[in-house]
């Protein structure tokens, strides 16, 4: 005959205690009907169901020249805005040559989309103006914000490396070899631009590579953050400073299943 | 399981990412530059370096053991030229990013393509902030004019 403690009969009672409570917990209760439903707090959304497309290298590329037009209308805005004075003159022509180059990358883009028999996008994927842009500008131009141009900047840089992903990201989408070069060599330029403007927020040699905020130990923007170009999320900070000194940080990704340009799409 | 054309094309990726690593380690030994240069020059070395092993991974027994001994030699002789040690290392850069994206042309592997992809997007970085060590001209950092050493 085994010997128990005390210690362990109450351990062991403790225990079948709490299995007996959690049976009884999920089994069924009398005078309820159950309805099959999963067990829930509050109400949830109803929700609409995306319209069975293909994710075809038309789609793909439809969505990467979508993304060229919220560049390329982002450029146009921040030059109206008529923000970079002072430190930031030189931007101007930095703008109006990247926004040039966005045109050009939507022109060979949408090419590459007619040379598939597709219908070329000539205007700015709505997600992604939705989620991230317009709340970024709302951000950017409040009147307590005293960094509207910097701030500027930052958008664009966040655009340039989401731009940059978006292409890499393709390249293991598409199916058609040929087209995967196109995609990258367009994404080489949108990395390029990225590091250019990482220099712009960061400047100097030293703030080239990775280097980490002092206080806060986390990452600077910098112009080579890493070995291999990233797919994660893109932190953007912007706006008025809080009570607490922080600022609002956006965490933009690339396009997924529902911003991406079907053939249903137009502008 | 790659196919044979493909072993053939990353084994070209891989020597030259060799190659460029053997270079950026000469410059790195040379310590001609400041405390960031160097400081940046060595970040470019463990890049290349980390391609070459990351390429060495993908490819196993069929792996590149040697350096793409004519690019080597090409930007070795450039090095002569200590003034021109940052247009050097741009070309290399860019003939780099050239020679993948050829590269991404012609493999069937989509999965290999996106490492290449991943690759260039980066030497493109390390293009342009070269090219800003050499001259505020934007087309020197934007545009890629070298040639890629494999045929497209």
């Amino acid at each position: 005959m085994s010997q128990l403690s005390r210690r362990e009969l109450l351990r062991l009672s403790g225990l079948s205690l709490a299995s007996g409570l959690v049976l009884a917990a999920c089994g069924k209760q009398e005078g309820i009907i159950d309805d099959g439903a999963i067990a829930r707090l509050g109400e949830a959304p109803s929700t609409t169901a995306l319209a069975e497309a293909e994710v075809t290298d038309q789609v793909l590329l439809r969505t990467a020249a979508s993304l060229e037009y919220n560049a390329i209308d982002t450029y146009t805005a921040a030059l109206g805005l008529g923000v970079f004075t002072g430190n930031l003159a030189g931007a101007t022509e930095v703008a109006k040559r990247f926004r040039d180059d966005h045109q050009a990358h939507a022109d060979a883009v949408n090419g590459l989309v007619r040379a598939l028999g597709g219908k070329e996008h000539r205007c700015a994927n709505v997600q992604i103006n939705d989620l991230y842009i317009n709340p970024a500008l709302a951000l950017i131009t409040d009147d307590k914000n005293p960094n509207i141009g910097m701030d500027v900047v930052a958008l664009a840089h966040a655009l340039e490396n989401l731009a940059a992903q978006t292409y890499q990201g393709v390249v293991e989408l598409i199916s058609d070899p040929k087209l995967r070069a196109d995609a990258i060599r367009i994404g080489q330029q949108e990395s390029r631009h990225a590091a250019l403007l990482a220099q712009v927020l960061n400047p100097g040699i030293a703030a080239m590579g990775p280097t980490f905020d002092a206080t806060t130990g986390k990452p600077n923007i910098a112009a080579i953050p890493m070995a291999f170009g990233s797919q994660a999320n893109i932190q953007l900070i912007v706006g008025a400073p809080k009570a607490d000194g922080t600022r609002t940080t956006l965490l933009l990704e690339t396009p997924s299943l529902n911003s991406l340009v079907y053939d249903t799409v137009s502008c | 399981m790659l196919s044979e054309t493909d072993i053939t094309l990353l084994v070209a990726a891989q020597s030259l990412e060799l190659a460029a690593q053997d270079i950026y380690e000469v410059v790195v030994s040379q310590k001609s530059k400041s405390d960031d240069e160097q400081a940046l020059l060595v970040l470019m070395h463990s890049h290349h370096a980390a391609y070459g092993q990351t390429l060495n991974g993908v490819l196993s027994k069929r792996a590149a053991t040697r350096r793409n001994e004519e690019a080597y030699t090409k930007f070795f002789a450039m090095l002569a030229d200590k003034s021109k040690l940052w247009s050097t290392l741009l070309e290399l850069e860019n003939t780099a990013v050239a020679t993948h994206t050829a590269i991404i042309e012609r493999l069937s592997s989509a999965k290999n393509a996106a490492l290449l992809a991943s690759i260039t997007t980066v030497e493109a970085r390390h293009a342009a902030m070269l090219a800003t060590l050499i001259s505020t001209d934007l087309d020197l950092a934007l545009e890629n004019l070298a040639q890629a050493l494999v045929t497209q």
